[in-house]
């Protein structure tokens, strides 16, 4: 295999992977914070994406106003089932979240059924040829996709390490009593979180939309990848997650060189094997004593 | 203690003798008018094939009601039992379940893709009841022993020889194919490559991808290493968009040869005309100068507004060839000899119709017919299958626009 073509996966590996990372770290902030894995995350994605065919539709078909516009929808979905499913459930078992996260998920993917069909829908996007720097071909739209992603990213990690409100989610993760003991709302930390994972989630549906196309099974059909990759990062690591997100795409995109393609996803699990075997905890991942 | 056990057995004696009597008065009753058949509809209404299923299971009603405002065939109306397979065999095969053992369900109608008719077949076959499908899978012609199963699209056998014919004759030199990873797509690219390989040929990458991905850059990438002229897609139309998207942006400039179902004019619509313009599609032509075709556009477009998709076509000509079946069968037939008939209502000779009623009356004064169906002329093979003409697509200026009829030596 000559090293062009391994390149040339490695930066479509690259640009998956860093597309991914802002729903696998919604689900590992979800994780970290509220305790529980977010099932949901996934159709938010979907219901991003069509909210940006609707933006595109009828509002505006610029790629700036459309994808903030699908962001700010999503955002206020995320708010909508925190307040009315997540917040009552927040004291209970965190399996019972879990499981009406994967109910939120039918409804949102359901609805949006319901509303638009069955059949697969385009965001606009201008397409244009691959800049080839000597058989190394980037894609623009990749790159500019990349490059979002790589923003929101770190936006995300300025806000956690850098801002007052970040100190608090990171003490309200760390250990939520003594958090409420010195005086943090709870309250207002996952209003935060639940918002950032809206945006987030719905940036990464616009994102895919203009990759892909846009079809009811979108996000969810991303899940369990995002799942793994936040586990191989480390539960409840945000850089964990996008590291994770970053090598499980890569992996699949060279491991398809040299086996079947139809084989690459298995590939890209049995590396999550091996670095789990070396690090159980993930790569970023604390081991937490049980008491 | 004796006494009142020899009571109960007389009381018992009597309360059985009027059963029996309730049962026999009612099976009289039964006899009067004949039973409704029991029509279940398997559709993909979501899934990967959520965008035919609703319109096949809209065609089904429709053909349906013409059946029953006609008197019923043999006298029996339809009763419609219908299910979402999902798009998925494991979801096909509870409602399968459903529909045989709980509805009691006479024929399955409306069977779209290849995996869901493969494993609903033994469910079917085993309750000796029909089946109809628009699969292509060649292996299903293999697995159906009963004779019970009907193919109403043609055969990824011969699609892919199509597609191999169609290269040749434009004169195409160096292949590649990408292949979704079912057992219909693959069968397409593997027929492709025999009869490419038979004609003297070679097939430079032969990739079988994963299907539900963000980017498909890398199979991409392989499938145009050996720099082909021409490129087989044999796929779905949500994947194939991505691919084009994809192969556009690369660059690269090559050919495609894809499947009908994959490229449509709506996916045209959101490639633009350079990419439309390299696209050749190849699929059953349905029989648009037939009687039956036009009166069922009509039908159609006045129930739901929008013009029926080739699957469409097909699930209606299920039902009808279905309710002549029955009709020859008589009223009182088994699914299996109603399936017996089928070749008889459809195949050559007899006098051409186009509709039920028209069959139904020459039927009935005993003369033999032959159904041109609104997806093709149907003339049964073998095994259940149809030698369909195959309609050679390209695109100009971005619209579908047909460019060859070919028929293939059988």
């Amino acid at each position: 295999m000559d090293w062009v073509t391994i390149v040339n996966a490695v930066i479509n590996g690259a640009v998956v992977g860093l597309l991914l990372a802002l729903p696998a770290l919604a689900v590992t902030l979800v994780f970290g914070i509220a305790r529980f894995p977010n099932a949901a995350t996934g159709d938010y994605m979907t219901f991003g994406a069509y909210a940006a065919v609707m933006t595109q539709m009828f509002v505006s078909t610029s790629l700036v106003v459309t994808a903030l516009l699908a962001s700010l929808a999503t955002g206020l979905l995320a708010l909508f089932f925190y307040g009315w499913v997540f917040r009552s459930l927040a004291n209970r078992s965190p399996v019972a979240s879990l499981i009406a996260s994967i109910g939120i998920a039918f409804v949102v993917r359901s609805s949006i059924t319901f509303f638009a069909g069955q059949s697969p829908y385009n965001i606009q996007a201008p397409l244009v040829r691959a800049w080839n720097f000597s058989g190394i071909r980037v894609l623009p739209t990749d790159l500019y996709i990349a490059a979002t992603a790589a923003v929101a990213l770190a936006a995300v990690f300025g806000l956690l390490h850098f801002t007052s409100l970040g100190r608090r989610m990171r003490a309200v993760a760390d250990n939520p009593e003594l958090a409420s003991a010195s005086g943090i709302s709870i309250r207002r930390v996952m209003l935060t979180l639940w918002s950032i994972v809206g945006l987030f989630s719905g940036l990464g549906g616009v994102l895919l939309g203009i990759k892909a196309v846009v079809m009811p099974e979108l996000g969810w059909e991303l899940l369990l990848t995002i799942f793994a990759s936040v586990i191989l990062g480390g539960l409840g690591s945000p850089i964990g997650a996008v590291c994770g997100m970053l090598l499980f795409g890569i992996s699949q995109e060279v491991a398809s060189l040299y086996v079947g393609t139809a084989y690459k996803i298995v590939l890209a699990f049995f590396v999550i094997l091996c670095v789990l075997l070396v690090r159980p905890q993930g790569m970023f991942g604390k081991i937490i004593a049980v008491r | 203690m004796v006494r009142s056990l020899v009571a109960n057995r007389r009381q018992f004696g009597q309360l059985a003798a009027g059963l029996a009597a309730a049962l026999a008065g009612s099976g009289a009753a039964f006899a009067q008018g004949a039973q409704p058949f029991r029509l279940g509809a398997l559709n993909s209404i979501t899934g990967a094939g959520g965008a035919y299923g609703p319109g096949m299971l809209e065609a089904i009603k429709i053909a349906m009601t013409q059946v029953n405002d006609a008197g019923g065939a043999a006298g029996r109306k339809f009763e419609l039992f219908a299910e979402d397979d999902q798009t998925k065999p494991d979801a096909a095969v509870l409602a399968v379940k459903k529909l045989v053992e709980i509805n009691r369900v006479e024929a399955v109608v409306g069977i779209w893709p290849s995996s869901v008719q493969l494993a609903t077949l033994p469910i079917t076959n085993a309750a000796g009841i029909t089946s109809f499908n628009t699969c292509g899978a060649p292996e299903i012609e293999m697995v159906d022993k009963e004779d019970l199963v009907w193919q109403f699209y043609a055969s990824n056998k011969m699609i892919g020889r199509v597609f191999a014919e169609v290269a040749k004759a434009r004169g195409f030199k160096n292949p590649a194919v990408l292949a979704y990873n079912n057992s219909t797509m693959v069968a397409q690219a593997e027929y492709f490559r025999k009869t490419w390989e038979e004609g003297g040929g070679k097939v430079g990458e032969f990739i079988v991808y994963e299907p539900n991905q963000t980017s498909y850059r890398t199979e991409l990438d392989r499938a145009l290493a050996t720099k082909p002229d021409i490129v087989v897609l044999s796929s779905y139309t949500p994947d194939v968009t991505i691919l084009l998207k994809e192969w556009y942006q690369s660059g690269a400039e090559n050919k495609f040869i894809t499947p009908g179902w994959a490229v449509t004019q709506k996916v045209a619509d959101i490639l633009g005309p350079e990419i439309s313009s390299q696209i050749t599609t190849i699929s059953n032509v349905p029989a648009s100068n037939n009687d039956a075709y036009a009166k069922f556009v009509d039908a159609f477009k006045k129930v739901t507004g929008t013009e029926p998709e080739m699957f469409a076509a097909c699930a209606y000509d299920m039902v009808i060839v279905l309710a002549l079946a029955i009709e020859l069968a008589g009223p009182t037939a088994t699914p299996k000899e109603i399936a017996s008939k089928i070749r008889s209502v459809t195949n050559a000779p007899g006098t051409k119709v186009s509709t039920f009623i028209e069959g139904r009356d020459l039927l009935k004064k005993g003369e033999e017919i032959d159904y041109e169906g609104a997806s093709s002329s149907l003339e049964f093979g073998e095994f259940g299958n149809t030698t369909p003409a195959f309609g050679v697509y390209g695109f100009d200026d971005n619209k579908l626009a047909l460019k060859e009829v070919m028929t293939l030596p059988s």
